[in-house]
């Protein structure tokens, strides 16, 4: 691959060099002034000030009175101003995440993954970072409603104890429950003694998105329910079809740290992991990918099969599968991928992605099965006390309405009138019961519907537990107490099932019980303490798989010419999410849309129906219809069409409503993931989107930096020489940054994957607003750490490369010279520091920064934010007001925490001792931080590494910040450039 | 023609220049002074919702700062107390005393007392006492003689000048750790001496840069 010469892009605008791209380039903060739409204007405002100010006077000069408020009776464990840190787990659908979380006087602040539960292993996810946000969500439900009357939550307790004793005694025949998916000991053992109470009620679980294929695909082929454990880390060749394993599938985590572990080379002679992807959008896991292969996702089975054929071939048994491949694709890749996976037998994995259908899993796993993967690249646990989502019961539950065979349901969770497929017409449905009780969060279109709503507690205010995927009992246990009233899913499953209101922890306690061996005092005080129970994981088995149970594969779409589309969850998971501004405002990691999805698609079909972006077009699919803006992204298969789920919320809060559009309108039970039946028709419309893609431009100069693994072991050194400049001789005098900690940080874009964890770790932590869709559009979002994404080659299939860029700390700070009251100064640790009380807002230093990292609060975004919201304020971070410029500050809160604990103990920070946010976020260990001082640190020695380069070094300022250059292990068979 | 203006109008540009000077002066230095901490801080002394005197607890009686702000060496907040602490005695010392009535009422509806800040630092401003006073900075460096006060009064500016003065040159006011309560100490003739063994001791670099404080 030659790289001097390779261009990068992030837009077709650019691409083409459009005159609407040359616009954007000239401000960086497009044409709006600063008036705020929704607040009176500037000059307004200072005329009504002069006036209350004329008035204020001298009184205004007196000190205001604040007040110290401390406890009555102090409780023993809360020092003020020393947080605490519990070990808590979030649920989440079928897989349990394991957390820390820190609590200032009672109150969570900051969401960390648990170093010591197998699904987190330290890192986050983005739910798991943003769930902080959804537990002080304003919006959310706090009152008991029966048919849009506010209750008590006696009454209802009354209300149901009679409707209890009528069900127990017709033994809950007319009775059905619809639930979340879950794997929870406690939820399991209640589920039992609902089934005691109720022997012919029915309980079901319903999620739109769910794993439910590849489970089917292993209970039929293996004749149990089992669960596959991935182990990315043991497998040399990865083959991915349609998963987008490192971001959007169930155990995002684990994938991505087992998948980066096999890409962290510190030399030459180190070996690397090889991934092909074959998907038909642009997944985050396609980026990652050393080849990647666009295909419809209609046709990926038929690859499969094409596959199987030739492994049969090579002397693999899969005669079977083979006989069923009717389509010859690419012989290169087929040829090249059948090689790799021969050439290292029981070191590769293949995934399918949950979009495929069941039958593709089955041949999934068949090969893998072939190749020698079981027990080895992936293992197997029988799912215990699991519950998961089922469409099949979910039809059957519809035919029990609709035959009035159901009098009462209960909803636990979810929001079935908003997201179960369109064609079961569940808003209808819901009617045509006695009485319906939903518990949720919000009331939302669902608790609308239906008689009672409850109030659901967030996982923060609930005791519960949850099983990891590898079946390790982890306790959830609340940091605060509900703050809106909320009843908690152990305290509801034990009130329906038991007719009692049972307090969650004693429910709890009694299931762990059984589970913790030994002194249960002892063992229990241990549970809260590390959050899990120790060396508990499920015994892993390899079953063996039955091939003549396989599915029918269905055939093959040979016109490429037929549309397709594909639903994706998001940043807003199924629209669970949607009342949280972090992720709306998170910008897409392909698309870079914030506050809005789209109907994706590539500059191909784009052209082939004359669209262009923001153009509204109707999408027809089985014949349902939607209004839906198109976004172009180079890259995705031709004429496959992709659509994000969990928009075009109605009644959900002020964050959520009206924002994007409902695609639940277009997905059906006979096409949940995908569709071949579409239509495009293109309206007269337009819809303004805002995005981020031409956003913070560094224009035209070698920012990211890649090769090829071969060409790198010619040359490891090819990162620093693509930039040729003199001798670098600077006008200052150098100052000395040999002595005492100096702080710096290398970003490795060899493993990065670009799922912007880092931007929200960081928005979490320091405390930084969202800005909504109107202030993105002007190129003012705020946040300090971003993912800049390149497209590189021609537009229609073009490589696609991610970088986080955030301040970097540049020794000779081009800022700094520029400030004209030095609010941006050095400090001798070497963190270009900002000091807000200065900052009178001149933006000098913002026009000066040639990386575009420092961020201008237009507004005062926090003023008007509810109480509640605050209560997710990091204290030890200032809060910006208006006017003020602000940038990353490699978290100099904890560096100063740290630094104070060692001081009183009389000794250094200990490498490893300090994380910034982003660092401890990323699920896969691509930013390391530290003092570059230490020789021995992680961080110096990564800055030892011949594929570290600074971001435009040639400017000699000198940065703090480095990468190390990405490197693509291509297959030469494939690589014929 | 007569003259318009007398001839003493010739002295009026030198009078209107030297009052114009003088002005400035005043001006200048008023603000100076009257715009300054030491005048708008300085002295402040809010009634407290509970009369309570530290003259009486930490001058007469003697107790120990830490008995009441137990988390001063732990935390970056030196703690108000919880009304619990006040009833440790006052269920037997002064029970029926007037002046408990507040603390009486807060420990029987569990509502706590709403005391008045009267050392306040900015809200961009990071100030840990712990680290102070793990360094030897006495209490009374910044806090004044409480153990002379009726009622707590603010004895020194709290401004950044005065913070950096010290940040810049402690000697003067590192001391013994087991002398940091001690409001009567004495720095002896050879403290600057007897500082800087401490500060070579335990390694002693107060920042001066602005992330020392500002985050």
């Amino acid at each position: 691959m030659e790289n001097k010469d390779k261009k990068y892009w992030r837009s077709p605008g650019q691409l083409k060099d459009s005159p609407e791209y040359r616009q954007q380039l000239l401000d960086e903060y497009m044409t709006e002034h600063s008036e705020d739409p929704n607040q009176f204007s500037r000059r307004s405002f200072l005329r009504i000030m002069g006036a209350s100010m004329a008035l204020a006077g001298l009184a205004g000069c007196r000190r205001p009175v604040e007040k110290i408020i401390p406890y009555v009776k102090q409780a023993e464990e809360v020092i003020p101003g020393v947080p605490q840190y519990y070990a808590t787990t979030m649920p989440f659908g079928n897989s349990a995440y394991g957390l820390i979380v820190e609590s200032h006087e009672g109150r969570p602040t900051k969401i960390e993954g648990n170093p010591a539960h197998p699904s987190s292993l330290g890192a986050s996810n983005l739910f798991m970072q943003a769930a902080i946000l959804n537990l002080y969500d304003p919006d959310r439900s706090s009152k008991v409603f029966h048919k849009g009357k506010e209750k008590k939550f006696d009454e209802f307790i009354t209300f149901y104890k009679e409707l209890f004793d009528k069900l127990r005694n017709e033994k809950g025949e007319k009775l059905a429950v619809l639930s979340e998916s879950f794997t929870s000991p406690t939820l399991s053992r209640i589920k039992k003694d609902f089934e005691k109470a109720f022997p012919n009620a029915k309980w079901i679980a319903y999620e739109p998105i769910s794993d439910e294929n590849r489970l089917l695909a292993l209970e039929n082929l293996t004749g149990k329910k089992v669960q596959p454990v991935y182990h990315y880390d043991k497998a040399d060749i990865i083959v991915s079809f349609d998963a987008d394993f490192v971001q959007s599938e169930s155990d995002s985590i684990t994938a991505a740290k087992g998948f980066g572990a096999g890409r962290k080379i510190t030399s030459p002679d180190d070996k690397m992991n090889r991934l092909y992807v074959i998907e038909s959008g642009y997944s985050l896991t396609g980026a990652s990918a050393d080849h990647r292969l666009r295909l419809q996702s209609n046709n990926i089975g038929q690859f499969v099969l094409s596959l199987a054929k030739v492994l049969n071939q090579r002397g693999y048994n899969l005669t079977e599968l083979s006989s069923n491949a009717t389509i010859d694709f690419n012989k290169e890749w087929l040829e090249a991928i059948a090689g790799d996976l021969q050439g290292n037998q029981g070191r590769s994995l293949i995934v399918a992605g949950r979009n495929q259908p069941q039958w593709v899993h089955e041949a999934v796993y068949l090969i893998n099965e072939a190749l020698g993967s079981f027990g080895k690249t992936i293992t197997f646990t029988e799912m215990d006390d699991s519950l998961s989502s089922s469409l099949d019961d979910l039809k059957a539950l519809k035919d029990n309405l609709e035959q009035g065979q159901i009098e009462t349901l209960i909803i636990v969770g979810g929001n079935p009138v908003y997201n179960a497929p369109i064609d079961l017409d569940f808003d209808k449905l819901i009617t045509k019961t006695k009485s319906t009780i939903h518990l949720s969060e919000h009331f939302d279109e669902t608790s609308s519907k239906c008689d009672w709503h409850i109030p659901r507690a967030h996982f923060l205010e609930s005791w519960g537990d949850a099983r990891a995927v590898d079946g390790t009992p982890s306790i959830v246990q609340p940091l605060i107490s509900p703050l809106q009233n909320g009843i908690s899913d152990v305290e509801f499953y034990s009130l329906i099932s038991a007719g009692e209101n049972k307090r969650g922890y004693e429910a709890v306690r009694a299931t762990w019980g059984k589970l913790i061996k030994g002194d249960f005092e002892t063992g229990w005080k241990k549970v809260l303490h590390d959050g899990l129970l120790e060396n508990s994981s499920s015994k892993s088995i390899t079953p063996t798989l039955n091939n003549s149970r396989m599915t029918e594969p269905v055939a093959a779409q040979v016109r490429s010419d037929r549309l397709e589309v594909v639903f994706r969850s998001a940043h807003l998971y199924d629209g669970r999410f949607a009342n949280n501004g972090w992720l709306q405002e998170l910008p897409d990691p392909v698309t870079k849309l914030v506050w809005d999805n789209a109907a994706v698609m590539n500059v191909k079909t784009a052209d082939a129906y004359n669209l262009q972006n923001g153009d509204i077009v109707e999408l027809a699919v089985s014949g349902r219809k939607l209004e839906t803006p198109v976004w172009i992204v180079p890259g995705y298969a031709e004429n496959s069409i992709g659509l994000g789920l969990g928009y075009g919320r109605k009644k959900t809060g002020r964050i959520a409503d009206n924002i994007g559009f409902n695609t639940y309108l277009l997905r059906s039970s006979g096409n949940m993931y995908l569709s071949g039946d579409v239509e495009i028709i293109k309206t007269d419309k337009k819809y303004k989107m805002s995005n981020t893609q031409d956003h913070n431009r560094m224009e035209g100069r070698p920012i990211f930096r890649e090769t090829s693994l071969a060409e790198y072991r010619r040359n490891p050194e090819f990162a620093r020489e693509m930039v040729e400049h003199p001798p670098l001789k600077s006008i200052y005098p150098d100052y000395d940054y040999s002595k005492g900690y100096q702080w710096g940080m290398v970003i490795d874009l060899n493993t990065c994957i670009g799922c912007g964890i880092c931007t929200l770790a960081c928005q979490s932590e320091n405390n930084i607003p969202i800005v909504g869709k109107e202030q993105v559009g002007n190129g003012r979002e705020m946040h300090w750490m971003r993912n800049d994404r390149y497209f590189a080659g021609d537009d229609n299939d073009p490589s696609l490369v991610v970088m986080p860029v955030t301040c970097q700390h540049c020794v000779n700070a081009p800022c700094e010279q520029v400030c004209p009251v030095a609010a941006t100064s050095h400090d001798e640790e070497g963190i270009n520091t900002m000091t807000y009380n200065r900052c009178i807002g001149t933006r000098y230093c913002s026009n000066n920064c040639p990386y575009k990292v420092r961020k201008f609060n237009f507004f005062n975004y926090t003023k008007d934010m509810p109480e509640i919201v605050k209560m997710a304020q990091n204290p030890d971070v200032t809060v910006r007001s208006r006017g003020v410029m602000e940038k990353c500050t490699f978290c100099i809160q904890r560096i100063n925490r740290v630094k104070r604990t060692a001081k009183k103990e009389n000794r250094t920070v200990y490498d490893g001792e300090l994380q910034a946010a982003c660092q401890q976020a990323c699920p896969i260990d691509a930013i390391k931080f530290g003092n570059i001082n230490d020789p021995e640190s992680v961080v110096a020695k990564a800055k030892k590494i011949d594929r570290n380069y600074e971001l435009l070094a040639e400017l000699n300022i000198q940065p703090r910040n480095s990468y190390l250059a990405k490197i693509r292990n291509l297959n030469a068979q494939l690589n014929k450039d | 023609m007569a003259q318009i203006f007398p001839k003493w109008t010739n002295n009026l540009p030198l009078i209107i220049s030297f009052i114009g000077v003088v002005v400035a002066i005043c001006v200048v230095g008023s603000i100076w002074y009257f715009a300054s901490p030491w005048y708008t801080d300085v002295g402040y002394q809010p009634s407290q919702p509970v009369e309570y005197s530290h003259k009486v607890h930490a001058g007469d009686l003697g107790i120990d700062c830490r008995y009441c702000h137990n988390y001063v060496e732990t935390s970056q907040h030196a703690n108000i107390p919880p009304t619990q602490t006040c009833m440790n005695c006052h269920t037997i010392v002064n029970a029926n005393s007037e002046k408990m009535l507040p603390v009486l009422e807060s420990w029987a509806t569990n509502q706590p007392i709403e005391w008045i800040r009267v050392h306040k630092l900015p809200d961009y401003a990071y100030f840990d006492h712990s680290a102070h006073l793990d360094a030897g900075v006495g209490c009374f460096s910044c806090h004044g003689n409480v153990t002379k006060m009726e009622k707590i009064t603010q004895v020194q500016p709290l401004s950044m000048s005065w913070c950096l003065a010290c940040h810049r040159d402690p000697a003067e006011h590192i001391r013994p750790h087991e002398e940091i309560t001690n409001m009567s100490w004495i720095a002896s003739s050879t403290q600057r001496e007897r500082a800087q063994k401490i500060i070579d001791e335990k390694n002693i670099s107060p920042p001066t840069n602005c992330s020392g404080c500002h985050r």
